[in-house]
């Protein structure tokens, strides 16, 4: 039977998006329900039930008509935030059993002279860290073989402290899993219960502290991870699902519920990792793949970059201020929402954020008590945002309250309160670009190249001013901008990183042959993988990249490479694309120097056909959307300009409309500054272009 | 609360450039971090990176080590005096030299000067600890030298690109003196790469914003952090105030030192008057250039300002050294290597404890002092030399504060968290070594009501030939300094030292050493933990028994240094009486 529908929930703070596509016609169809942090699967029956009033038939009747059924979710997120993982336990090599508490002896910049700022706390604690005496060193060699009966006792002890969760992580385990892999059989044994994650299988990489952490985080949220996965299977099976439920993971792409009881460290920012798909997809139309993705919500702010088709990612970061090893989608996030605060610092210099009103009390002009000057404040106050209110009416807006709040950074910098606003508007942008150089200036891209894409209900206000802040000339904005992570995640492939360790410099055709081998052996190991759940040969996609330096170096650049085997006569082609990505990220390249590999990855994509996409019909002419003027602020002086309004929800494909002017969506109000043009396109996106100068 | 002044500028542009100003002091950072090959410098973010304006005062000071913190101000001022109007399009300078300004010669400056429509309007700089300088013992730090040219080579202000073009006869002067030749080239580069970057973005800025708009603003930014400053001295009550810290015999038999700073306060300004010995034929003698960092940095321990920080905070400061040829106002020909670690921290202790009088309320406990190892010998698998000082070495315990414990493994004093002690898996890949540990050391924060962060302990063997050891640093008698009455009974495990098996012995060395070991023999380089904070016995019992249960304190330590007696050490069950007695001190 044809199944009519993909679903796609993605759980946030505040409120849980569910987008439902019809494949065939296309129509995506937005629904929010109310998030329920402590029983997650109550959203999940909340939502359906939208759902299915909607479309009018029983959530079973919609959920067995799904080709698909996607999740994602931050319960692993929520875990970590709130130090609420499993009871873990850490076996590793004696002698090292602190290297998760040293941190590499660093305190967080920005907090250097801070003597009150707390430091991380332990997943941990020092007593459940047992060091076994074993030792492998750097060739891979056996120094000092393991000594099972350190295992047992620390098996022992786990068991009377009632540790649920084990990480073994052993020096040099990624040249040489022999002990770790004798360690997993000890605490399989004696610990049938317990779940276990092994280092040199989470994350084969050269590092030892971020392999150890890596895998006590993903040991600390499995647990968790296990509960959750078990009971959104198990509902939706009930409801009778074709497939599996696929959950979203941090690297921007799916996997099935196994997978993310095992590798639960994938989960954790999977939220706006969907960004990046979603802005390819709505760029497609424009034939454009190179795109910067904005998504401003209550809160924050989340960017990311994508390069012919390619998303940076980071490795080895430090998120929550635990270090995670496995790639992850770059999210640079700013506390730059419509929630954010305008405050004067201790120099006297008006700032925006990174505090923010959030949703209790929320900005000044909802009156519900806030009084501190937000963002949407300012927006309000320029004229931007309607003051009858947003969503249509359902939020009303308090101008009076809005002009109030500012007051508070207006008086002392002896300003007006539009001039107050509009200082607001600029810094919160400045803001913004100073995060977007984050992914693309210091990834080596000038922005100037890239498409802006809004994502989230607050960015359209702001993307037409940071789009001349940045130099950008083209931006898209769909209408489903407030749902569009959701969105993304329902036209996402399932995606598997696979990766190993081959440190060696690149001289020899002993490294080569190593390489090329430890490739295949991944990419077989993943493609079996990718088989059992269903994809066919044809449907699986390859991407290698090496991490490689400059001998003498510490860090190292990762530099994507084709498929072919590396030789001889291909060497040169690995080496070209390393100098050349060195040159890009750091101004210049050694092409003389000796070059080496460190770690290599494939990263292995089961292809899921997309959705159709929408075909927007003709609307009414632009003129009869008008639904009047408004003064609106578009100068640093607080002058006003006569701005038209229209309503979105009339316009149809084709539409034009030159700025100053304001399109008012359901969910997202479009500020277009002089300039600026807007064309509906019969995608169901705005393409916003300015003539260049 | 600061008195809130009128600017002289838009105060919404003076926002953004700030930003801008910020943005590209930390994109200098990173391109420099990331392409750097001395791990003193791209791990122990042992650099920094700083903005100049013409005149040149500091516009921008990076948040990198404290080791580094205003020290450029006197080294940039004393290249643009040497050079005076001979600076063109295009220049480079280089600089190391301690008697210029620098603070020791190992960290070597970059200075790029940036034009905008034909003039002079801004410096980029940089600065970084190379993996070596030259002279007699790799990694530059040499006991064994009576005098600054039996350490190093010194670079006085030099240009090595002259109108856009590199001068390879003065370059390759510098190289061929200097050991791991490949290496010092991609550090070279890689200040070069960073000073490139930093012009980049403050060219942008005068093309969007116009050229007097942006200085208005940075002089306006100047200000800013002058009246913060003086704000803050402002709430310090007038008066003269004294600290004095012993800087120990590190084993060049000169004996202690005393080191005393005197603070006055009148209303907002601060005067600190250093005084300390005559300088000694050992490597521990400071210049000027240093000595200011460690000055600042005993400032912002107390005045914990958050950043940005330029030279407008120090407006209002005003610093005498003392006389010229004393050890913390060195002159020729006093060798110096040592200086950032040794005196510097006992001079930074001995102005954090003239502020701690002054002020009693505002005060957190000392650091563990640097107490570290470099290591050097030839790496068979790759036919190299190798060199390099190990940063996980000088990893000690932080201070403790009116309200926490201090942080484990986050020292030591002078780099104040800056530094990352990099992989114990990268370090064996690089290096023909095998590290036995690196682990925090029971009962080695200083006791104290908040319990002072544990010191670490790295051992390591060589593998397959002879290596060279140097050990340098103190702390190894007296330990890192309490504040509000904290006091440790067991002082022995508080402090820094080496252990070295050789030979079939083992033995506790106190002092600076230089050792060759072999294969199948080990130096465990151990550091002090931090500082405690107010009356060990008033620590809670039941965080006294965590950190048993943790390993962190030792049974027969909570007895003497918290005087918790535990009955069974299985069950860690408390003898409440005896421990009552004990901090009733009857």
């Amino acid at each position: 039977m044809h199944a009519n529908y993909r679903l796609g929930i993605d759980a946030g703070g505040t409120f849980t998006d569910f987008v439902i596509a019809d494949r065939d016609s296309g129509e995506v169809k937005l629904f929010k329900a109310l998030s329920t942090p402590s029983d997650p699967t109550l959203a999940i029956e909340n939502g359906l039930k939208l759902i299915a009033e909607d479309l009018g038939a029983d959530p079973a009747k919609i959920v067995s008509n799904c080709d698909l059924c996607i999740n994602g979710t931050t319960v692993g997120l929520n875990a970590l935030i709130t130090h609420s993982g499993g009871k873990t336990g850490l076996i590793c090599t004696a002698g090292h059993e602190d290297s998760i508490e040293i941190r590499n002896g660093h305190k967080e910049d920005g907090y250097r002279y801070d003597p009150e700022y707390p430091a991380a706390v332990m997943l941990v604690p020092r007593y459940l860290r047992r060091g076994v005496c074993e030792r492998i060193l750097s060739d891979g060699s056996v120094r000092q073989p393991i000594v099972e009966e350190d295992v047992r006792e620390a098996c022992t002890l786990f068991k009377n402290e009632g540790v649920e969760t084990v990480a073994i992580s052993f020096v040099w385990s990624v040249l040489n899993p022999i002990h770790e892999r004798r360690a997993a059989e000890i605490v399989r044994e004696m610990m049938p219960h317990a779940i276990l994650t092994v280092g040199s299988e989470l994350y084969p990489q050269i590092r030892e502290y971020t392999r150890t952490s890596t895998a006590v985080v993903n040991a600390y949220l499995a647990p968790v991870m296990r509960k959750y996965v078990a009971a959104v299977d198990a509902y939706f099976r009930s409801l009778g699902a074709r497939q599996p439920v696929r959950y979203f993971q941090s690297n921007g792409g799916l996997a099935i519920g196994q997978v993310m009881t095992d590798r639960s460290v994938y989960a954790i920012n999977s939220g706006p990792a969907s960004a990046p798909q979603a802005g390819l997809y709505v760029s497609a139309p424009f034939k454009r793949r190179n795109v910067i993705t904005v998504d401003m919500g209550g809160t924050s702010f989340d960017i990311t970059l994508t390069k012919d088709g390619q998303t940076n990612l980071n490795k080895n970061i430090d998120f929550l201020r635990y270090r995670i090893g496995v790639p992850m989608i770059q999210v640079e996030t700013l506390g730059a929402g419509g929630g954010s605060i305008g405050w004067i610092d201790s120099l006297g210099i008006l700032q925006v954020g990174p505090q923010s009103a959030g949703a209790d009390p929320g900005p000044a002009c909802y009156g519900e008590g806030g009084i501190e000057p937000t963002t949407t404040d300012a927006n309000l106050v320029l004229g931007y945002l309607n003051p009858e209110g947003l969503l249509g009416g359902k939020l009303p807006l308090d101008l009076a309250k809005a002009r109030e709040a500012l007051g508070k950074v207006a008086k002392p910098l002896g300003m007006s309160v539009e001039r107050a606003a509009y200082g607001m508007f600029t810094i919160v942008n400045s803001n913004m670009v100073n995060g977007i150089r984050r992914v693309s200036v210091e990834r080596g891209y000038d922005p100037r190249d890239f498409v802006l894409v809004g994502a989230g209900g607050a960015t359209a206000a702001h993307i037409t001013a940071l789009a001349r802040e940045m130099g950008i000339d083209t931006i898209i904005l769909p209408k489903l901008a407030s749902g569009l992570c959701a969105f993304g995640q329902i036209i996402s492939d399932v995606k598997y990183n696979y990766m190993a360790t081959a440190p060696a410099r690149l001289d020899n055709s002993k490294a080569y042959r190593r390489i090329n081998s430890l490739f295949r052996d991944i990419e077989a190991r993943a493609v079996q993988h990718l088989r059992k759940d269903g994809f066919r040969k044809g449907d699986i996609d390859i991407k290698r990249s090496l991490d490689m330096r400059y001998v003498g170096q510490v860090h190292e650049c990762t530099v994507d490479i084709d498929t072919f085997e590396i030789g001889d006569k291909t060497i040169d082609r690995v080496k070209d694309a390393f100098h050349k990505r060195h040159e890009e990220l750091y101004t210049y390249a050694e092409r003389h120097n000796a070059v080496e590999v460190v770690n290599i990855e494939s990263t292995l994509y089961g292809r899921i056909d997309k959705p159709k996409p929408p075909r927007l019909a003709r609307g009414v002419p632009t003129a009869k959307a008008l639904k009047g003027h408004r003064r609106a602020i578009f100068r640093a002086s607080g002058q006003t300009t006569r701005t038209p309004i229209y309503d979105g929800s009339l316009l149809g494909a084709g539409a034009s409309i030159s700025g100053p002017a304001i399109i008012e969506e359901v969910t997202t109000t479009i500020v277009i500054e002089p300039g600026w043009t807007a064309r509906l396109d019969a995608s169901g996106s705005y393409i916003i272009t300015r003539k260049r100068k | 609360m600061s008195a809130k002044r009128k600017t002289k500028v838009d105060p919404i542009t003076l926002s953004v450039v700030r930003g801008v100003l910020e943005t590209t002091q930390r994109e200098m950072t990173l391109s420099l971090e990331k392409t750097a090959r001395s791990s003193v410098f791209n791990l122990a973010h042992d650099y920094s990176t700083a903005l100049f304006n013409s005149k040149p005062e500091m516009i921008l000071q990076g948040q990198d080590i404290p080791i580094h913190l205003g020290s450029l101000i006197p080294a940039m001022k004393s290249v643009a005096r040497f050079f005076g109007e001979d600076i063109h399009e295009g220049d480079l300078i280089l600089h190391n030299d301690p008697a210029f300004g620098g603070s020791h010669a190992i960290d070597t400056c970059m200075y790029k000067p940036v034009f905008y429509k034909g003039k002079l309007v801004y410096w980029t700089v940089c600065k970084g600890h190379l993996t070596d300088i030259g002279g007699p013992v790799p990694a530059g730090y040499n006991p064994n030298a009576k005098e600054i040219y039996a350490e190093c080579l010194r670079i006085p202000p030099i240009k090595i690109w002259e109108r856009g073009r590199p001068r390879h006869d003065v370059l390759n002067l510098i190289f061929t003196n200097m050991r791991a030749r490949r290496d010092q080239e991609g550090d070279f580069n890689a200040l070069i790469g960073a000073c490139q970057v930093g012009e980049r973005n403050l060219l942008n800025m005068l093309e969007k914003y116009g050229e007097k708009t942006v200085n208005a603003c940075i002089d306006e930014l100047l200000d800013m952090a002058d009246q913060h400053m003086r704000d803050l001295i402002r709430t310090v009550p007038d008066g003269t105030y004294e600290g004095v810290a012993i800087l120990e015999d590190a084993g060049h038999g000169f004996g202690d030192f005393e080191i005393k700073a005197t603070v006055t306060i009148r209303k907002d300004t601060c005067h600190i008057a250093i005084s300390s010995p005559p300088q000694i034929p050992y490597f521990i003698n400071s210049y000027e250039g240093n000595s200011h960092s460690g000055v600042y940095l005993g400032l912002m321990m107390f005045a914990a300002l958050p950043p940005p920080y330029n030279e407008g905070l120090y407006r209002c400061v005003t610093v005498d050294f003392g006389p010229k040829g004393t050890i913390c106002n060195a002159q020729e020909p006093a060798p110096h290597m040592n200086c950032t670690t040794t005196p510097m921290e006992t001079l930074t202790d001995a102005v954090r404890l003239a502020f701690e009088k002054a002020m009693p309320s505002k005060v957190a406990a000392s650091w563990g002092h640097a107490n570290g190892l470099n290591i050097a010998g030839w790496d068979t698998r790759t036919k190299e030399e190798f060199v390099t000082m190990v940063l996980a070495t000088i990893i000690s315990g932080g201070g403790a504060t009116p309200q926490q414990d201090g942080w484990h493994a986050v020292g030591p004093e002078c780099c104040f968290g800056a530094l990352t002690s990099g992989d114990v898996e990268l370090l064996e890949y690089s290096y023909p070594i095998i590290i036995h540990k690196y682990a925090l050391m029971t009962d080695s924060g200083g006791a104290g009501k908040f319990r002072g962060g544990s010191g670490t302990a790295w051992e390591v063997e060589p593998v397959d030939g002879e290596m060279l050891c140097i050990g340098f640093g103190e702390g190894r008698r007296i330990p890192a300094m309490g504040a509000a009455g904290a006091y440790s009974r067991d002082v022995d495990s508080k402090v820094g030292r080496v252990v070295l098996k050789k030979s079939g012995k083992t033995e506790v060395v106190r002092k600076n050493i230089l050792e060759t070991i072999k294969p199948g023999e080990t130096v465990t380089n151990m550091n002090p933990g931090g500082g405690g904070y107010g009356n060990p016995y008033e620590r809670p019992i039941e965080k006294v028994i965590w950190d048993v249960r943790n390993r962190l304190v030792s049974v027969e330590g909570a007895k003497r240094d918290y005087g918790v007696v535990i009955a069974n050490p299985e069950t860690l069950e408390v003898d409440i009486a005896a421990t009552e007695r004990i901090r009733a001190g009857t």
